[in-house]
């Protein structure tokens, strides 16, 4: 989750919402799905899925999520649920094997990376190659530290991480030492 | 300066915030000390900030407008709104019991006949007819108990597949509300979505789908507890799931 999500997650879920009151459910939903998207989209890239089935993905988490709610199920820690619900979606998605042509992912030789906004040309070259480095990095990654990586690079917090992605919080510990380190030392920092 | 420097791990779990509470106050005391760990943690931090811009302009450079998908997710918000809600097993039978008990006591003997008779008919329906198997679909253990209930498998039927078990179970025109089309092993526990797997349970029965619920929840905790063998909890709840419910719930009716 980013930041500016938790900040204003509208939890708990307004008793006046749950029985459809003037901030009906729904509405929470959307403001939820609102907050959300991006974030979620950024951590399915990481599962090399067609944009067409991550969409569809953040439909079920969404409609899981009004369904969850509705029947008054726990609202403890929603952002890790929601997380965990389009973890388990994406997997389902992938082993489903659907494959098309369009992509997003952390594809080698996508030059995906925007503009960069610095001053001058050689500071944007520079900044571009140094997160394609760092994003080559990351796709060297075992899928697991990759989704780790990602989940902290969304706001989860290790123990959420634990829940979304069932490790031990030592194991989620481990696996992003292992992943900043190898980032730090492809920035040539062999000290961390 | 001390010559003794925090460990990459240490310096991780700091900028993480993840630090025990006394140790927190230790590193921060040490790297207000040490130049050294204080530049390693800058470095960390620089990084950390470069590769969440990479990430998000990555995905910046990609993403497709949230108009189509919100108002798709809007629409089927509305829609799944107007359904009833489902697992709150105690709210429609009291409800029901509640109308149920004026209208008894309003019509006497000759509703109590009415309810007999109608009773009788759901009664029957509260198992499952012999074409209605059980079937199962592929998946193991691990995904059984990995992913909290109902959270990964859409319980939604689509309508064609309703209308077929409608029709295998010979009603023509079910009131809403008056039946559920629930899958006899339900897909928590591995069930298929095939029609051999549906059938119309009343909701008005005594033995009835909020009932039932309870015993697929039941099965679910066992299953992932270990106490029971996934096989075993398909096979009983397919061939007498209230025989099932006395077996596991225990509290039996």
């Amino acid at each position: 989750m980013s930041a500016e999500a938790a900040k204003s997650l509208p939890f708990p879920i307004a008793q006046s919402a749950r029985s459809g009151g003037p901030s009906s459910l729904e509405e929470q939903v959307i403001s939820l799905f609102d907050q959300f998207r991006t974030p979620l989209l950024r951590y399915l890239c990481g599962f090399q899925i067609p944009v067409d089935d991550a969409e569809e993905i953040l439909q079920e988490v969404f409609l899981s999520l009004f369904q969850h709610l509705r029947q008054k199920r726990s609202e403890a820690n929603l952002q890790g649920w929601i997380f965990r619900v389009a973890h388990n979606l994406a997997l389902k998605s992938r082993l489903r094997g659907k494959r098309h042509a369009e992509r997003f992912s952390y594809a080698p030789g996508v030059t995906a990376v925007a503009a960069d906004q610095s001053p001058g040309p050689e500071e944007a070259a520079s900044a571009r190659q140094r997160q394609e480095r760092l994003l080559a990095v990351v796709r060297a990654l075992p899928e697991q530290d990759q989704f780790c990586l990602s989940l902290r690079a969304e706001g989860l917090r290790y123990r959420e991480i634990a829940e979304v992605l069932g490790m031990s919080l030592g194991a989620v510990a481990n696996s992003i030492e292992k992943s900043m380190v190898r980032l730090m030392r492809s920035e040539g920092n062999s000290n961390v | 300066m001390s010559e003794y420097h925090l460990s990459e791990q240490e310096l991780i779990l700091a900028a993480d915030g993840e630090l025990p509470a006394r140790r927190k106050a230790e590193v921060a005391a040490h790297l207000e000390a040490c130049w050294s760990c204080r530049e390693r943690m800058q470095s960390l931090e620089g990084t950390i900030t470069e590769f969440v811009r990479a990430r998000n302009r990555e995905l910046g450079s990609q993403q497709p407008s949230a108009d189509g998908p919100r108002a798709l997710l809007r629409a089927r918000l509305a829609q799944t709104a107007a359904e009833p809600v489902r697992g709150r097993w105690l709210m429609l039978p009291i409800a029901s019991w509640g109308r149920m008990g004026i209208a008894a006591g309003a019509f006497v003997a000759v509703f109590v006949g009415i309810v007999i008779t109608f009773a009788a008919r759901v009664n029957a329906e509260a198992k499952p007819r012999p074409m209605t198997t059980g079937e199962t679909r592929p998946i193991t253990l691990r995904e059984v108990c990995e992913y909290e209930r109902a959270e990964v498998i859409s319980r939604d039927i689509p309508e064609d597949k309703k209308r077929a078990v409608f029709a295998m179970y010979g009603i023509k025109s079910p009131k809403p509300g008056e039946f559920e089309v629930d899958y006899l092993i339900t897909p928590d526990l591995g069930g298929a979505e095939t029609v051999r797997n549906l059938w119309p349970e009343p909701y008005s029965a005594r033995w009835n789908a909020h009932v039932k619920d309870q015993l697929e929840e039941k099965l679910h905790q066992l299953v992932c507890s270990g106490k029971l063998d996934l096989t075993t909890a398909q096979h009983d709840i397919a061939v007498d799931w209230i025989a099932a419910y006395k077996k596991y719930v225990s509290n039996a009716r």
